[in-house]
């Protein structure tokens, strides 16, 4: 495991990102619920889950002040209802990492954990930044 | 909720309207401050020409697309692919069409596979996928 601020550079297959922590709190979700317009069905929608677990990558994340990161393609599984007020913890490691003269990806690997350990989610996400 | 599963059945279309503020709101509550999504000034002077959505706000509306035809059977049994085309932009009107291409079993599992379609009022594609839901056949 390595510390978090990593640039892409220092970036290598099977890297591990920092596991990172949320607590989804009642008001966390609400604003979700809010910013993208949908109802409140009583678990925490699985698509937040995701948002989360892709900030918690980006944010160990150190890019050029002026890169763009373009999101190309998202791979999600479920695999348990998460209540709203439980908390996870958001695993991301390095898949793939191509670099060429016009551009750079990365393909990395999500997976997110409830309180007791349980696998709730995983996912793959393909960045690319224009070289 | 959909009142039958089978091979060849629509799912209820879902139609969204996209805004800045939306955008915004989205920013602030997934975290994501990317400039191209937020910032006006300097998204003009990239190659987008402008701010953009953030595909995982319009990945929400899939998801939400989901929940509204399989109910919580999509959110702890479903899986999503998608491949994103183009950028939905403030103005743009996002429909997110769906089918069920086939139903599938394994191991005593059925499951819906779906693919999906989100496109602008102009018919563009910004994104396109699949998905797979476990469901009960009783």
């Amino acid at each position: 495991m390595q510390d978090a601020n990593v640039t892409y550079e220092e970036l290598v297959p099977d890297y591990e990102f920092s596991p990172v922590n949320y607590d989804l709190s009642e008001p966390l979700i609400s604003k979700y619920l809010q910013a993208v317009d949908i109802s409140d069905g009583g678990f925490v929608p699985p698509m937040a889950i995701a948002a989360y677990s892709l900030q918690a990558m980006a944010g160990a994340l150190s890019l050029p002040p002026d890169a763009i990161a373009i999101h190309t393609s998202q791979e999600i599984e479920f695999f348990k209802l998460v209540p709203v007020g439980a908390t996870i913890e958001c695993h991301a490691k390095v898949a793939r990492k191509i670099t060429r003269a016009s551009m750079r990806m990365l393909v990395l690997e999500l997976n997110v954990f409830n309180q007791d350990k349980e696998k709730v989610q995983s996912g793959k996400t393909t960045i690319v930044f224009p070289g | 909720m959909l009142t039958e599963i089978k091979q060849g059945k629509t799912i209820p279309p879902l139609v969204k309207h996209i805004t800045q503020e939306k955008i915004n709101l989205y920013a602030e509550a997934s975290g994501d401050f990317n400039p191209i999504h937020i910032d006006e000034s300097f998204a003009t002077s990239t190659p987008f020409a402008g701010t953009i959505a953030h595909g995982m706000l319009i990945l929400a509306y899939v998801s939400e697309t989901m929940t509204l035809a399989f109910g919580q059977s999509w959110l702890n049994g479903g899986k999503l692919s998608a491949r994103f085309k183009e950028s939905a932009r403030p103005g743009d009107t996002i429909t997110i069409n769906s089918i069920i291409d086939s139903i599938t079993e394994q191991n005593g599992v059925s499951y819906a596979n779906c693919s999906f379609r989100c496109c602008n009022q102009k018919d563009e594609t910004i994104i396109l996928g699949d998905v797979s839901v476990r469901f009960s056949a009783d």
